[in-house]
C-alpha cells in the first residue's frame, strides 16, 4: 500500500494522506566500487521508533545519512513527509529543517556557546526572534536536564552533556523526525545512560525516531521495530520480541550471538 | 624572554581541568601567597643556574648579551650623530606631505587611535604591558611629528588622539562579552569601519585639496600600503580559499592557477607588473596600482593559510550545519569560516608581518619613496653623507616597532579566541 502511494506522485511534493513518514524505495549507494546500500526499501510510520542494527560496514549509517541527504543515493527514491529527496534544493532545505540529526561525534559548534549552538538553527533558518529562540533553547535544555550549562562552551562539557546539547540543538528546529547515528558510541559507559534516558523520554513523547545503535537494552525496550542490516541490505526486520526471541535468518542469529 | 603569564606553580591540589582553560586563567592571587624572596630565588635557580652546564650557558649568553648591549649603547650615545634623523624627521615620516595639511595627518592619527581603542575594548583588554609600550611609543611619535613652531600643537593633538583612544576603549569595554543584541550591534558598527579604514584614511589625507598621491611618501606610505595589502589580501584570500576547496572543478582549478602563479614569482616581479604592465594597460594612480598588486600577492598566500584552516575542520562541522537546515553558504559563513580563520591566525599574521617589511622593496623599483627611499634622500643631502648607518638603524627600528606590535596583537587574538583549545 505504501508503494502505491509513493509511486503515484511524479512531481515530488505530495501531501501524504496516510501516516507514512518516510518511504524508501529501492535505493542503491556506491562509494567508488564498494556498494554500501543494495536495493534497500523501508517504510516508517509516524511516531514509530525504528532501531537499525548491523555489524560495522553494513550500511546502517549510510542509510540514515541518506534520509537527510548527507549522502546522496545513486538510484531509487526517498520520500520524507511526502517530499521527495532529489536535486531540488528547496526540497532539501525543507526536509532538513524537518529532520533532526544527532551524530556519533556530537559535532557541536565549538566556537559557539551552548545557547548559540541551539538558537542558531531557529534564528537563521526558521527566522525566529532571538528572544523566542533563547526561550525555546532554555526549555529544551531543561528537557535534556542541563539548563545550567547554557552559557558554557562545548569543550567545557562532558561527552554526555555535549550529546544532550546536540539533541537539544536538533529538537530546536522542531523536527518531525529524529535521526540518531550511534549517539552513544563515543561516550564513556557512565554517560551512556543519561543520553539514553533523554532518547527514551523523546520516544515516549511520540517523536518519529530512527536510531542506529548497539545498545540492545534500549532497542529491546523502546523500539517498535528492529531492522537488521548486513552488506548493505535489509536482512530481517520485526518487533523486538520477534527479533530477540525468534530470529529467522542465519546472519541475524550470528550477529545476535556475537553481540548479546 | 619573559612570559605574559608565568606558568602556574606546581602546587598540589585540585588542578583545573584542561577543558576549562578557555575562561579560567590562572589567578594571580594564587601566586601572591608565597613571599617574594622565595619566588625570586626559585626563579633564579630554575631559569639561570639549573645545573653546571646551565651555569656555563648562562655565563656565555650573559656575556654575549652584555657585549651586544654595550656596542648598542656605545653606538647610540657616543658614536652616532642622530641629527640626521632629527633634522629630517618630517622627511622621514611624511616625506613630501604638504606642511599646511598637517591637520589631516592628525585627523587620520586620531581616527586610527580611536579604532585601536575600540578594538581593544571590544575584543581584548589593555594590560599594564600594553600601556608601558604605548606611552613611550606615543611620546616618540610626538617627537617625530613635532615640527618647529608647531611642537605645542602637535603635542596637544597627540594628547587628543590618546584621549580618543581611551574614550573609545572605555566605551567599547562596557559592551558585554557574551553574545547579545548590544554586542552584535557593536560588531556590525565597528567591523565595516575597520575593514574600510584604509580607504577612509586615504580620503582624510587626500580629499578636497589635500595631498596629491605623489606627495605621499616616507613612513606614512609604508603605513598606508601595508594595511591595504593585508586587508585587501584577506578579501582576496578568503574567496580564493573557498574556491580552491570547491567541488566544482572549474572553480577550484581557476583558484589553484591563480594561487600558484602568484606564489611562483617574487614580489619584486609583481611590483614591476604594477609599474609597467598595469600602467600601460589600465593606467591610474601608481599607489593604487601598488596596493592592488600587494593585495593580489598577499591574497594568494592568505588563501593557502585559510585553506589549511578549512581542511583542519572535521567534516562533521559541515554536516552538522546542514543537518540544522543551514544552506551551504550559510554554513560556510556561520560555522566554517569563523573556525577556519581562527586556526589560520598565526600564519596570517606571519604573512602580514612579512608584507609589512616587504613594503621596503617599493623604493627599490618604483618611483615611490617609502621610509627607505626617504632615508636615502636624507643622506643624499650631502650634509649627512657619512651618517648612513644611523639612518638605516633608525629605519630598521621603525619597521621593528610595527612588526612587534603585530606579533603582540596576534598573540592576544590567539589567546582571546582560544586557538588550539578545542
Amino acid at each position: 500500500m505504501s508503494t502505491e502511494q509513493a509511486a503515484s506522485p511524479a512531481a515530488g511534493a505530495v501531501t501524504s494522506t496516510s501516516d507514512d513518514m518516510i518511504i524508501v524505495e529501492h535505493i542503491d549507494k556506491w562509494f567508488g566500487d564498494f556498494q554500501a546500500l543494495d536495493d534497500v526499501s523501508l517504510t516508517i510510520r509516524e511516531h514509530e521508533i525504528v532501531v537499525v542494527l548491523g555489524p560495522s560496514g553494513s550500511g546502517k549509517s549510510t542509510f540514515i545519512r541518506c534520509l537527510n541527504r548527507l549522502e546522496e543515493h545513486d538510484s531509487g527514491r526517498i520520500f520524507v513527509d511526502g517530499i521527495e529527496l532529489n536535486d531540488d534544493v528547496r526540497n532539501l532545505n525543507a526536509i532538513r529543517s524537518e529532520v533532526g540529526m544527532v551524530f556519533q561525534q556530537f559535532n557541536l559548534f565549538p566556537h559557539l556557546s551552548v545557547m548559540s549552538n541551539i538558537t542558531l538553527g531557529p534564528q537563521k533558518v526558521r527566522r525566529m526572534s532571538r528572544r523566542d529562540a533563547e526561550k525555546l533553547a532554555m526549555q529544551l535544555l531543561e528537557r535534556v536536564g542541563i539548563p545550567e550549562q547554557a552559557q558554557k562552551y562545548p569543550a567545557q562539557l562532558s561527552g554526555g552533556q555535549q550529546q544532550r546539547v546536540a539533541i537539544a540543538r536538533a529538537l530546536a528546529m522542531q523536527p518531525k523526525i529524529m535521526l540518531f547515528d550511534e549517539p552513544t558510541s563515543a561516550l564513556d559507559p557512565e554517560m551512556i545512560k543519561e543520553v539514553l534516558d533523554v532518547m527514551r523520554e523523546l520516544a515516549e513523547s511520540g517523536m518519529t525516531m530512527i536510531v542506529v545503535t548497539h545498545e540492545m537494552g534500549f532497542a529491546r525496550e523502546v523500539a517498535d521495530r528492529l531492522v537488521f542490516f548486513d552488506e548493505g541490505a535489509v536482512v530481517e526486520q520485526g518487533t523486538p520480541t520477534h527479533f530477540f526471541e525468534n530470529p529467522q535468518e542465519e546472519r541475524t542469529k550470528l550477529f545476535l550471538s556475537q553481540i548479546l | 624572554m619573559t612570559n605574559e603569564f608565568p606558568a602556574p606553580d606546581p602546587v598540589p591540589g585540585p588542578v583545573a581541568p584542561l577543558r576549562a582553560r578557555r575562561v579560567v586563567l590562572p589567578p594571580a592571587r594564587q601566586r601572591a601567597a608565597r613571599p617574594r624572596s622565595v619566588r625570586a630565588r626559585e626563579w633564579i635557580r630554575q631559569n639561570l643556574v639549573p645545573s653546571p652546564a646551565g651555569v656555563l650557558l648562562t655565563l656565555v649568553s650573559l656575556s654575549v648579551l652584555i657585549a651586544v648591549l654595550g656596542v648598542a649603547a656605545w653606538f647610540t650615545f657616543s658614536y652616532a650623530n642622530w641629527r640626521v634623523v632629527t633634522d629630517n624627521r618630517w622627511l622621514l615620516f611624511a616625506g613630501g606631505f604638504p606642511h599646511d595639511g598637517e591637520w589631516r595627518l592628525w585627523v587620520a592619527f586620531g581616527f586610527v587611535f580611536t579604532l585601536v581603542g575600540a578594538s581593544y575594548g571590544m575584543w581584548s583588554s589593555l594590560g599594564r604591558r600594553d600601556v608601558l609600550f604605548m606611552v613611550p611609543a606615543g611620546l616618540f611619535a610626538v617627537f617625530m611629528l613635532a615640527h618647529g613652531d608647531a611642537a605645542l600643537w602637535s603635542t596637544l593633538w597627540f594628547l587628543i588622539s590618546a584621549a580618543l583612544l581611551a574614550v573609545a576603549y572605555a566605551a567599547f569595554r562596557r559592551i558585554p562579552r557574551e553574545h547579545g543584541p548590544t554586542r552584535t550591534l557593536a560588531v556590525r558598527a565597528l567591523g565595516p569601519v575597520l575593514a574600510l579604514s584604509v580607504p577612509i584614511v586615504f580620503l582624510v589625507l587626500m580629499a578636497g585639496g589635500g595631498a596629491d598621491s605623489d606627495e605621499l611618501s616616507g613612513y606614512l606610505l609604508n603605513l598606508l600600503l601595508a594595511p591595504a595589502g593585508i586587508v585587501g589580501g584577506l578579501f582576496v584570500g578568503i574567496p580564493l580559499a573557498i574556491g580552491r576547496a570547491s567541488r566544482l572543478r572549474t572553480i577550484s582549478w581557476t583558484c589553484t592557477v591563480y594561487i600558484e602563479t602568484v606564489r611562483g614569482a617574487p614580489l619584486i616581479g609583481w611590483l614591476f607588473v604594477a609599474l609597467f604592465i598595469l600602467g600601460d594597460i589600465i593606467g591610474g594612480d601608481l599607489i593604487v596600482r601598488t596596493m592592488v598588486v600587494l593585495a593580489v600577492f598577499t591574497g594568494a598566500y592568505m588563501a593557502e593559510y585559510i585553506r589549511g584552516g578549512l581542511q583542519a575542520l572535521p567534516r562533521g562541522q559541515y554536516e552538522a550545519g546542514h543537518a540544522v537546515g543551514l544552506p551551504y553558504w550559510r554554513t560556510l559563513q556561520l560555522i566554517i569560516l569563523p573556525q577556519a580563520l581562527r586556526i589560520s591566525i598565526p600564519p596570517i599574521v606571519g604573512q602580514a608581518i612579512s608584507l609589512w617589511k616587504d613594503t621596503a622593496l617599493i623604493s627599490i623599483i618604483l618611483p615611490l619613496r617609502e621610509l627607505i627611499g626617504s632615508s636615502r634622500s636624507a643622506i643624499a643631502q650631502g650634509e649627512f653623507i657619512t651618517n648612513r648607518i644611523e639612518i638605516y638603524v633608525f629605519a630598521a627600528l621603525m619597521f621593528w616597532i610595527i612588526a612587534f606590535i603585530m606579533s603582540r596583537v596576534s598573540q592576544r587574538i590567539e589567546r582571546s579566541l582560544g586557538v588550539g583549545q578545542r
